[in-house]
């Protein structure tokens, strides 16, 4: 079915950029992206803000020889594709050579991936509003106070090259995340959901999540920093995993500027980095966490092992670096699914004598790019677990630790869940990791 | 007409309502299809039964040139351009946009908006209440020589090509990334309540950062350099050291490979300006936004310490320690003659002499407390933003004596000199805060006796406020500041600036961040 934008007028746009661009001499990349957003936000119990937003961009990126420009518009007259790509032709003209240029891609194939739902793009304004009030009923039961935001997108991305290029993909994305706090800002819980359907994400579900969270985390009680075995949950696995992923790319690693590079020379890949029971990998055809098979230039992006059984098997390498390196492009992954465990967090918690319990992770800022030492803090919902339960709230903590630490550190995982779809795919699992370093105590709740 | 800085100074200095500064007569809000347009999304949502709507047409212009080493990497151009209506109807907002300046398209995403408040109405406990303001015609722009836009590509490509030959000429710098990045911002603001505002507002951040690396050790660190974001023409970089300071910038890069690792501990904390703005920006521009103190940024920006019950009452910072919020600073990044609720802009306290005694508002949230009036800080990012409130620019006011960095590095017996904007971290209250910089230095017995690595400073905002014991006089005073502040749901980017002498912090807690394996 049909997206938000006809697929026909899409690839007419792209395709009137790519052909004008030839008109007047340039190899061209024409990428159309955009769709629909609809929100409400809550706050305090009540509807605070909401929106409603149609918009597409055209980026059109022109080359003459080497010397390239981009110009993009959310204006796609006939009118504006022209003054799109004069102004992208006009950039090239103006710009030095670029060695680093590869020639747009030619026809690529893509896998199919399933990652819209019509029934998502046809919600309304009603069904948000019927799950905003369910989450102010469930903070109502167990007065508490309740903030959140839901969004339900119906987007698309098409991508045209001159060398014979087309790609298109129609995505929907649904989500409902929610903070419950207690009325004396003593206590602080939250949860979410997101999914490419609409129907996975389930309101009551997440505000009964956040609600218990928030009154067990009331009267927490502050411990020492230090370092602790840790349970992350998903999120706070896929927190940390955000900065591995963002590291993860092949030239500054081979450059000598990265975690990922080797001492001496060269970069890690073939080490074994972590343990035996982790593979990280990217499958944009996942069925439950489907993601674009196609970066913005069109690069198709493959089924790829990233870290097979501990090893480090392969880098992101863009289209440049990986001409010079004699390697496959990998293009940068819509998709990270990070598997090897079973089970629930609850399993993860029965095996922990004594250690913390992470709901998630919040002001994540680079310390040290070569060992990716990062800081950030612990937020709405800490917890002491001993003796394999759950036994106490506890105050929040500002952690140092590096992401490839805490994997290298990581006991085992659960199953992975769904955290994100449509336009990425993450199926993250909740994770047991020990040597986590809390650097120094938060007040904050 | 363009202004001079001289007369921009001139005309905000003057006050509050002088701030707008009249500088043409063609309106284009008087353009009569664009009038029709705005009219015609005004008119319906009236007619749907709003109580209050706004319009705001913006068009948004990034331009953004990078190179690496000996190359250009990217020239890109990108605007967005639309119409977007807010309106209020049963007590709750609705919020629609299109990219289609159109009166057909105008009144759809009207009639769509007030629909979307009628829907939610029910969730409202209190109907949202607007603060008067009074409706105003007004046009207004950034005061520049030299617009950046208009500046030859050649040029910009250039003065980056140079920056990154001149730094790679230092042995040891084997990287160099520099970026001019200019954005323009022009909107049309329209209500229910009369108002018809123009304003055009250019801004820019250029920059680079040179990696010093040390194949055999594989080690590397990195410098970048500290000229400020600004509201300001093409005259604010080819006024100021960008280009001279390449060199100097790759040599600190070296140097600081070099450096031996900071002994962490307690130690008195010298800051620059260039590294001060940020810890201004996140321990008091934040706290202080009245949204966040009463929970509706609960579920993602978070809250804050500065509670409403602490206002007026609360002692933030020691008694040397003014800081104001300040939406005419000439050249702030906030800086405009009116917010996105038509209000014109002003200066107010936040902390006088230590004392909490203010908060940022917008229209709707100015009887949260008790006031009148609004303090004009609604900014929404784009025609397709639904406007909330952001932070002005929030600045420390300088000290009565005329002391520099150089005077408080004198009068220091034991201390770390910080240069530059680092990692920075703050938790979602703003109490626990961590920041690094670009340099780090060793104080002894009033000098600075050698450069540092692996600095970081770590402490809690009210506790580092009040340990401050020493502030620069106005002439250290510096703006800087940040082309990308992000709060709400969706996200939304709000530049900012904020200005202040060096100041000293007496025992702040100084962190080791380095997990190097050291050689035995």
């Amino acid at each position: 079915m049909a997206g938000v934008m006809d697929r026909g007028r899409a690839e007419a746009v792209v395709r009137a950029a790519v052909d004008r661009g030839r008109r007047a001499g340039a190899e061209v990349v024409a990428t159309f992206s955009g769709g629909r957003e609809a929100h409400a936000r809550f706050a305090r119990s009540e509807i605070t803000s909401t929106g409603d937003v149609t918009n597409a961009t055209l980026h059109v990126t022109c080359a003459l020889g080497r010397r390239h420009g981009t110009f993009a518009s959310n204006q796609t007259s006939d009118r504006s594709i022209e003054r799109a790509v004069a102004l992208a032709v006009e950039l090239a003209r103006l710009s030095p050579e670029d060695p680093e240029w590869l020639p747009p891609l030619p026809a690529q194939r893509y896998a199919t991936v399933a990652g819209r739902d019509a029934a998502t793009g046809a919600v309304g304004a009603d069904a948000r509003a019927a799950a905003v009030e369910a989450a102010l009923s469930a903070a109502r039961s167990a007065d508490l106070e309740a903030a959140g935001f839901i969004e339900h997108a119906d987007r698309f991305v098409t991508v045209a090259t001159s060398g014979g290029l087309a790609a298109h993909y129609d995505l929907t994305e649904a989500s409902f995340s929610s903070t419950l706090r207690t009325r004396d800002g003593g206590g602080s819980g939250w949860a979410s959901a997101r999914s490419y359907r609409a129907k996975d994400v389930d309101a009551s579900a997440v505000a009964k999540v956040a609600s218990q969270k928030a009154a067990a985390s009331r009267e927490a009680k502050a411990l020492d920093p230090g370092r602790y075995t840790v349970v992350l949950e998903p999120e706070a696995v896929a927190n940390l995993l955000q900065v591995f992923m963002g590291s993860m790319d092949a030239r500054p690693a081979d450059e000598g500027r990265s975690f990922f590079t080797r001492p001496g020379g060269g970069n890690k890949v073939g080490e074994k980095l972590f343990p035996a029971w982790m593979t990280l990998r990217s499958d944009p055809q996942d069925a439950q966490a489907p993601a674009s098979p196609f970066d913005q230039d069109g690069l198709p992006l493959k089924p790829t092992t990233w870290v097979d059984k501990g090893t480090l098997k392969g880098l992101v390498h863009g289209r440049y670096w990986a001409s010079k390196a004699g390697k496959a492009p990998t293009g940068t992954p819509s998709s990270v699914l990070l598997e090897g465990g079973s089970g629930s967090t609850e399993d993860l918690i029965k095996r922990v004598k004594r250690g913390l319990l992470v709901t998630r992770f919040w002001y994540i800022r680079h310390l040290d790019p070569q060992t990716m030492l990062v800081t950030g803090l612990t937020r709405d919902g800490l917890f002491l677990i001993e003796d394999g339960r759950v036994t106490a709230p506890v105050r929040n903590f500002r952690f140092n630790e590096s992401p490839a630490a805490m994997l290298a550190n990581a006991e085992t995982a659960g199953s992975p869940v769904t955290l994100r779809a449509g336009a990425s795919g993450w199926r993250i699992p909740p994770l047991l990791a020990h040597e986590f370093h809390m650097a120094s105590p938060s007040d904050a709740v | 007409m363009d202004l001079t800085r001289r007369e921009f100074l001139a005309a905000t200095g003057a006050g509050v309502g002088a701030a707008a500064v009249r500088l043409r007569s063609a309106r284009a809000f008087e353009d009569p299809t664009l009038r029709r347009t705005i009219e015609a999304a005004l008119d319906t949502a009236k007619k749907r039964g709003a109580s209050y709507a706004d319009v705001r047409v913006v068009r948004l212009r990034h331009e953004r040139i990078t190179a690496r080493e000996d190359h250009l990497t990217e020239a890109a151009q990108t605007e967005s351009y639309g119409l977007g209506v807010r309106a209020l109807k049963g007590g709750a907002w609705g919020f629609a946009a299109t990219a289609m300046v159109i009166e057909e398209e105008a009144r759809r995403v009207a009639e769509l908006a007030v629909s979307i408040a009628a829907t939610h109405a029910k969730l409202r406990r209190e109907p949202v209440t607007l603060a008067p303001a009074p409706a105003v015609r007004d046009v207004w722009q950034t005061p520049l020589s030299k617009n950046p836009f208009k500046i030859a590509l050649a040029e910009k490509v250039d003065l980056l090509l140079h920056v990154n030959a001149e730094a790679l000429k230092v042995p040891g710098a084997k990287y160099v990334r520099s970026w001019s990045h200019a954005i323009g911002e022009w909107k049309i603001f329209a209500s229910t309540d009369g108002s018809w505002i123009e304003q055009s507002i250019t801004r820019l951040g250029p920059g680079y950062e040179v990696t010093a690396v040390d194949a055999k050790s594989g080690e590397f660190e990195k410098r970048e350099h500290d000229l400020p974001p600004m509201q300001a023409g093409w005259e604010h970089v080819t006024g100021s050291s960008f280009a001279t300071d390449a060199r100097r910038v790759a040599e600190e890069a070296v140097e600081k490979l070099r450096a031996p690792s900071v002994e962490p501990g307690r130690r008195d904390l010298i800051l620059a300006p260039n590294n001060l703005w940020l810890t201004i920006h996140e321990s008091v521009g934040h706290p202080t936004e009245l949204d966040r103190a009463l929970g509706y940024e609960a579920n993602f920006a978070g809250t804050s310490f500065a509670t409403i019950d602490k206002l007026h009452k609360y002692i933030y910072a020691s008694k040397i320690v003014t800081l104001y919020a300040d939406k005419t600073t000439p050249g702030g990044l906030a800086t405009c003659a009116y917010d996105d609720d038509g209000v014109a802009t002003q200066r107010w306290d936040l902390v006088d002499a230590g004392r909490f005694v203010g908060y940022q508002t917008t229209r709707e949230q100015a009887a949260w407390i008790g006031e009148k009036a609004s303090r004009g800080c609604s900014y929404g990012e784009g025609f397709a933003a639904f406007p909330f409130q952001r932070m002005p620019n929030v600045s420390l006011a300088p000290g009565r004596k005329d002391l520099d960095a150089n005077d408080l590095i004198a009068a220091t017996q034991d201390g770390i000199y910080i240069v530059g904007r680092g990692s920075w971290s703050i938790d979602q209250q703003r109490y626990n805060f961590q920041f690094s910089g670009q340099m780090f230095y060793e104080v002894k017995r009033g000098k600075i006796r050698r450069a540092l690595r692996d600095v970081a400073y770590q402490s809690s905002s009210p506790e580092f406020w009040r340990s401050c014991d020493l502030i620069g006089g106005p002439k250290s005073f510096e703006l800087h500041g940040s082309l990308y502040d992000g709060k709400g749901e969706p996200p939304q980017s709000n530049p900012v600036s904020h200005g202040c002498p060096p100041a000293r912090f007496k025992k702040v807690n100084i962190l080791n961040i380095s997990r190097r394996k050291r050689p035995a």
